[in-house]
């Protein structure tokens, strides 16, 4: 019998959470997060009119904090697929083909671990501009190395695996073995480690955000509003305070829940992580 | 209401200067810790190399240039020289300098130095900023092109009288008071220590570079001004963030500040901070500028509907917390050429539909605003606008950029509008040819301006030598600057610096309030043991 | 052993050149220069004729490629360029700035070992129990703030509000200067540092020799003593090795926010400005530390394992 899984449960109602406040924010407020900016109420503290306060624009920081999810986890879960989609392809055909794919993807992912990820996305934002589509690829083309081990170990072990010698022998096109027969059997490590890589991509974009090389304001993303919230710590702290316990609470979700994962798929991990 | 605010702030900084002014004999001694607001480092010690005003902080401790901006008079005057003779035509300057002034070495200052530090600044292999200052003087052609080993036009007449040869009328002040037109002593600049040790002639030597922390000078003891510097030593300090500033100055451990638009309420508010805060309306005009040349923006109409979209005074009140003078035309309050009666455009949305639907644009605009992140003239000013001009019909996004981004896509036109702040003096000629037809796009009519009327004025002020009629005719030019809109003329800023009670003979510099003269500046008894 | 060494020494080349090469193609179409970065502030209008002598000066005007092996050629004779801005060596410039970095990283490594580690075992002793899953959750929280949100919050209470600490700055090296940012990029090796150490724990508890020697009759304590010590230490001190070596890179938002004079504000600040050997230089010795890190620690994990060197 299972343990009751604390991380999988927890980090499933957090993440829950958040996903619902970004697909329901149209319903969770009736202001709109870039055009309602009133000056006269710039500043305001948390009332029963503006639940979490507001910035120095006078917009309401509830609404920013919900609409800010639809963004951040664009980014987070969007980055990731492409991370994903660039460390499968080239984890599983260069184990698959090996050769000299193989020493070149090698090499690569050696430079690609070398090089901080935060760095690298910080040169790529510099040379397309800020903005969301420069996010998307800076995040999703920096973050697929570990995806790609995985990938790549994963398919080792596989490859003399009799089932996959027996497509080899029906003729099957490499493509079709790789798509149908590998890559179905690392499903469990690969989402645990996205679910992992959609945390750090929320964080990643707070850092870029932070360095002027996030989205185009006014639109909100949680990064860019603790960004601009930074001169207001002493007279407007709220402002601060809600879109980081936001980006707290989302990648704490993701990360208990990509653990909680780890331990559902492979139980003998369980006492060890 | 703006007229009493004018006022008011005129008011204020004259009771500022009285203040400084009635400060009675000046002391000896002590330390001054003075911040260097502008950045985390210094980019270098070759000033002459350098157009950030952050590098200016030690060598404007370290290095003196010809001329020295006054903050009183509101012009360059004279420093290394006592006397100058302009011939009729104002292209011929004869400089008598200062005698018994030497450099922290010993060396006396001559002629040569001048010429030295004037043709390495020129000298086209270093590609110094300060290039520029020369383009008019006689022979720099065959210098750049390297025809000419020497520049002709600066010629030594003896030790200590300079001969400066323009080929158009000139006002020499204005460009050789830049602290990266400094004077070094001949041949220094070649030696490969001397950047890492600089010698000059101003009020404190060199000590030490701290990188990232740092730079510590001490006083020179010959100094060409009687009993001055009174400082013994001036740290200048690296803080670049404000909110680090604020704790650092609360503490006492520095005796300068520069305020943004938070501190300022905060520090006004408070019975203590408030009573050492200088202010001063800077040369520096914050403005949203437009391609005049491209649709929509070659309309008039259209340029001027963006203005009135505008609630600008909200903006100033709530979200620049009045650190700013509300812009009328582009020179600032400061110029002499700066019409008292002119009106600021009014707040009104109706009128901006009307004139955007008389313009042909009945349904509204789109346009992008390109701009960097900046409190005071970039992304947050855009992004309170933007709900405002939605009101009117304009439909505006943001175009976030870099700086050095913004400064190279601006010059080649590459944007439907942008937002920036760009120096409006104290040179008011200088500034308005930026407006000038004949000024290209990629130098400074980044708005692509081309007004006859305008330009008719300004050539005009251009020949004219009596400073008076000068000043007249440029202020009509300015007023039709404000009248044609090639931008939407935001604010002026408004410079404050915080200082504490035993600090004294502060400057209310315009041109650039964190930049002073050290040798004025002494502080009391009252000073804390570690500043003594 | 220096055969070991030598190997993966040299095996480090490749990736330093590829990597070399890859920040020298972005950054070489990164819109905006040094040129354009002097007229950023509104002060001097834009002076075309500076900005091509400018671009001559720094060679900018040259193609591509050429400019690229001049690059590589320089680095082949350990020369990193000039920088733009001081018109020094970059080397000069990276000396200038490399100890702050070094200093920063050691004591947020120390912060992140001496709590990080001993929470691990604490939490290893009752697995499942509260105070497990307490510190379990609280490391994972560890590794979900904003490593700028947390400094922001620490400076806000231990500067502002308490005015215990100075909230940044540098201060000519006064160890109350280093705590703030020590702390906020301590986290999260902290937080890892704990995980590992707990799973190395839990581990090992469950080996095989830990039962031999309970055999033979040794005490618990002894037991735990000297095996379970010993092969921890192994895991942590890789772990630690892994994050030390990350640090510089990791420290680079810190150091802006505190304003620490080291190589990542040197590097944003480059990067802002357009100064690019400069740029290039950080970077490399960002990637060159985490390399030397990397292979240090593989070196002293052949040494006390001898089967890693087949591999």
């Amino acid at each position: 019998m299972r343990r009751f899984n604390l991380n999988l449960w927890l980090g499933g109602v957090l993440t829950l959470l958040v996903i619902t406040g970004a697909v329901f924010a149209g319903y969770l407020t009736s202001l709109d997060p870039v055009f309602d900016a009133n000056l006269m109420h710039a500043e305001e503290a948390p009332n029963g009119q503006f639940w979490f306060g507001t910035d120095e624009q006078g917009r309401d920081v509830y609404t920013r904090v919900l609409y800010g999810a639809q963004i951040s986890l664009t980014v987070g879960i969007v980055s990731q697929i492409i991370n994903s989609i660039i460390g499968l392809s080239l984890g599983i055909s260069a184990a698959y083909w090996g050769g000299w794919w193989d020493d070149f993807v090698n090499g690569l992912t050696n430079v690609m671990l070398a090089i901080p990820s935060l760095i690298f996305a910080l040169a790529i934002m510099a040379v397309l501009g800020p903005g969301l589509p420069s996010l998307l690829i800076a995040l999703g083309l920096t973050n697929w190395s570990w995806t790609c081990r995985i990938a790549r170990s994963s398919t080792l072990s596989l490859k003399g695996q009799g089932y996959v010698q027996a497509a080899q022998t029906l003729g099957y096109s490499d493509i079709r073995i790789m798509a149908t027969q590998l890559l179905p059997n690392m499903v469990g490590p690969i989402l645990v480690i996205s679910t992992l890589g959609i945390g750090s991509a929320v964080l990643a974009e707070a850092a870029l955000s932070f360095l002027g090389l996030g989205i185009r304001p006014p639109f909100p993303s949680w990064g860019s509003m603790l960004t601009g919230a930074r001169e207001l710590i002493v007279v407007a702290p709220w402002a601060a305070v809600f879109p980081g316990l936001a980006i707290f609470i989302t990648v704490l979700g993701f990360n208990l829940l990509g653990d909680g994962l780890r331990d559902y798929l492979d139980p003998h991990m369980r006492t060890r992580q | 209401m703006l007229k009493t605010l004018r006022l008011s702030a005129l008011l204020l900084a004259a009771t500022s200067v009285m203040a400084l002014a009635q400060d009675v004999t000046p002391q000896s001694g002590g330390t001054l810790n003075f911040v260097a607001p502008y950045g985390s480092s210094f980019g270098t010690m070759d000033i002459h190399s350098s157009p950030s005003t952050q590098d200016e902080f030690p060598a404007k401790a370290i290095h003196r240039s010809l001329y020295q901006w006054n903050s009183t008079d509101g012009k360059p005057e004279l420093e290394l020289a006592t006397e100058v003779k302009a011939s009729e035509d104002r292209m011929t300057y004869t400089f008598s300098l200062r005698q018994g002034v030497t450099f922290h070495d010993g060396r006396p200052f001559t002629a040569d130095d001048l010429i030295y530090s004037y043709e390495r600044i020129a000298k086209p292999s270093n590609a110094f900023p300060g290039a520029r200052y020369f383009q008019d003087v006689a022979g720099i052609e065959e210098y750049k092109s390297g025809a000419a080993e020497h520049i002709s036009g600066l010629k030594k007449i003896d030790d200590n009288t300079l001969e400066i040869t323009y080929t158009v009328p000139t006002n020499p002040g204005y460009s050789l008071m830049n602290t990266n037109a400094a004077i070094y002593p001949a041949g220094a600049g070649e030696d490969p220590t001397f950047i890492q040790h600089p010698i000059g002639l101003g009020p404190f030597k060199f000590v030490e570079n701290i990188p990232g922390s740092k730079v510590v000078v001490e006083k020179f003891d010959k100094f060409y001004k009687e009993g001055q510097p009174y400082l013994d030593k001036i740290n200048v300090v690296l803080l670049g963030d404000a909110s680090a500033r604020d704790v650092a100055f609360r503490n006492k451990e520095i005796d300068t500040s520069i305020l943004g638009p938070t501190q300022y309420v905060a520090y006004q508010a408070d019975p203590e901070l408030s009573k050492g805060i200088l202010e001063v309306a800077e040369v520096y005009t914050r403005h949203v500028g437009f391609d005049t040349k491209k649709p929509p923006f070659d309309k008039k109409e259209v340029r001027e509907a963006f203005a009135h979209a505008i609630n600008t005074d909200l903006i100033i009140d709530k979200l620049v917390k009045n650190k700013a003078y509300r812009a009328t035309g582009w020179l600032p309050i400061s110029s002499p050429s700066y019409d008292p009666a002119a009106v600021p455009v009014t707040y009104d949305v109706e009128l901006a539909k009307k004139l955007l639907a008389d313009a042909g644009y009945p349904d509204g605009i789109d346009v992008a605003i390109t701009a960097t992140q900046n409190e005071s003239w970039g992304l947050t000013i855009v992004e309170a606008i933007i709900p405002m001009l939605k009101d009117a019909g304009i439909r505006a996004t943001a175009v976030p950029v870099e700086a050095s981004v913004l400064a190279e896509v601006v010059p080649k036109g590459d944007f439907q509008a942008f937002m920036w702040s760009n120096l409006s003096g104290p040179d008011d000629y200088e500034v308005l040819k930026c407006f000038y037809s004949k000024t290209p796009q990629s130098v400074c009519n980044y708005e692509n301006f081309s007004n006859s009327e305008f330009d008719k004025l300004f050539e005009a002020a251009g020949k004219e030598a009596d400073q008076t009629k000068k000043n007249d005719l440029m202020r009509q030019a300015n007023n039709i600057l404000q009248a044609e809109a090639p931008s939407w003329f935001f604010n002026y800023n408004k410079a404050v610096m915080a200082y504490q009670p035993w600090v004294h003979g502060l400057q209310a510099n315009a041109t650039e309030l964190a930049i002073q003269n050290y040798e004025d500046i002494w502080i009391d008894d009252t000073a804390p043991d570690s500043r003594k | 052993m220096l055969r070991f060494t030598m190997r993966r020494l040299l095996q480090m080349i490749p990736t330093i050149i590829a990597v070399a090469l890859l920040i020298f193609v972005i950054f070489s179409v990164v819109p905006g220069s040094f040129a354009s970065s002097l007229m950023a502030d509104g002060k001097t209008a834009s002076d075309p004729e500076l900005l091509a002598r400018l671009n001559e000066q720094f060679g900018l005007d040259k193609p591509v490629y050429i400019r690229a092996w001049e690059y590589l050629s320089g680095l082949a004779h350990f020369d990193l360029g000039t920088s733009f801005r001081t018109r020094e060596p970059v080397l000069d410039v990276i000396n200038d700035r490399i100890w702050a970095s070094l200093k920063l990283s050691i004591a947020a490594m120390v912060f992140a070992i001496v709590i990080g580690v001993p929470l691990g075992f604490i939490a290893a002793l009752r697995p499942g129990s509260v105070l497990d899953s307490i510190t379990m959750i609280g490391a994972v929280s560890g590794l979900s703030m904003p490593q700028f949100w947390l400094g922001l919050l620490l400076m806000y209470f231990f500067a502002l509000v308490l005015g215990w600490l100075p909230s940044f700055g540098y201060g000519g090296g006064d160890l109350k200067y280093l705590i703030l940012p020590a702390i906020t990029l301590g986290v999260t090796p902290l937080a890892l540092l704990a995980r590992t150490t707990r799973a190395g724990v839990l581990e090992i508890t469950n080996e095989d020799f830990i039962r031999t020697a309970h055999s033979k009759g040794m005490s618990n304590s002894r037991v735990i003593r000297w095996h379970l010590m010993r092969n921890v230490m192994v895991l942590v001190v890789t772990t630690i090795g892994l994050q030390f070596g990350s640090m510089m890179g990791q420290a680079v938002v810190i150091e802006k926010l505190f304003s620490w004079p080291g190589i990542g504000s040197l590097l944003i600040d480059s990067v802002s400005i357009r100064d690019i050997p400069v740029v290039q230089g950080t970077i490399l010795v960002i990637v060159l530390w985490f390399l030397l890190i990397n292979t240090f620690v593989d070196i002293i994990y052949a040494a006390i394992d001898p089967r890693i060197k087949q591999t």
